[in-house]
């Protein structure tokens, strides 16, 4: 877990787990588009959503926003991309979608991640690792944002000085 | 700024020195002082000390790694926005 690449890979999970459940929790009353109503495009997205969680249902946050398909399938892509393995696992991905949905309070992605975890081999040990890292932490951030303590650790890891993605060695 | 002057180290009574040695241990980091957030929970160790274990075992290796704690940890705090 050394290198920049893996947070940039957690920084996209706790994004897009931001964005969905913000749809997801507070859009109920745009009605979630129903698949029999939906038109191809839509339909085929909501299967491929449905392969990706092996799951029969389609997340309340994709059906929330696919009264535009093409916003959807953009949206869709961004989260595939972010959930998907790579350097992260997705089973730790999901662990921090659960910890970013439990901090902000968002019942619909916390018990969508904690389904997610669950599928993913998590045991409820595991689960009560999470919930335990998150409520400490929770502790902390909110003792310093009391205090307005400074950051004091960045010095704790190393720069990484490797380029972006395909870019130039410096 | 800060709300409260943090003390040196070295205003705090023994008891409080041997948070500094455990936090040191925890990061293996040498800080010049003890990180600020450890200066606030040596305060009262009475709260400190079973906040401290608290933390240590939720963030010891079991089903997730250390690093991978880590990782979460880090996301509640951009989740929560908090600078520290």
């Amino acid at each position: 877990m050394t290198g920049d690449a893996v947070w940039y890979e957690a920084a996209q999970v706790v994004g897009i787990t931001n964005a969905l459940n913000v749809a997801a929790d507070a859009l109920g009353a745009l009605g979630m588009v129903e698949e029999a109503d939906a038109p191809p495009e839509t339909r085929a997205l909501f299967a491929e959503i449905r392969a990706f969680y092996e799951s029969p249902e389609v997340p309340p946050a994709f059906r929330l926003i696919a009264h535009d398909p093409a916003y959807a399938a953009d949206v869709w892509a961004a989260a595939r991309r972010a959930y998907a393995d790579n350097r992260l696992s997705r089973r730790v991905k999901e662990a921090l979608a659960f910890a970013v949905s439990l901090t902000t309070r968002s019942g619909t992605g916390t018990a969508f991640h904690l389904g997610e975890m669950r599928r993913l081999g998590v045991g409820s040990r595991g689960i009560m690792e999470i919930v335990g890292v998150t409520q400490m932490f929770s502790s902390y951030t909110k003792i310093a944002d009391t205090l307005q303590l400074e950051p004091d650790m960045g010095d704790l890891a190393p720069e990484d000085p490797t380029p972006a993605p395909g870019g130039p060695t410096r | 700024m800060p709300t409260v002057r943090l003390r040196e180290a070295a205003e705090y009574p023994p008891e409080a020195q041997r948070l500094f040695e455990l936090s040191k241990a925890w990061f293996n980091h040498d800080f010049g002082q003890p990180p600020a957030m450890s200066r606030v929970m040596a305060w009262d160790p009475e709260f400190g000390g079973p906040h401290g274990r608290a933390m240590k075992r939720a963030m010891s290796p079991g089903e997730f790694t250390r690093a991978e704690k880590e990782m979460v940890a880090a996301a509640v705090s951009g989740a929560s926005a908090c600078e520290y």
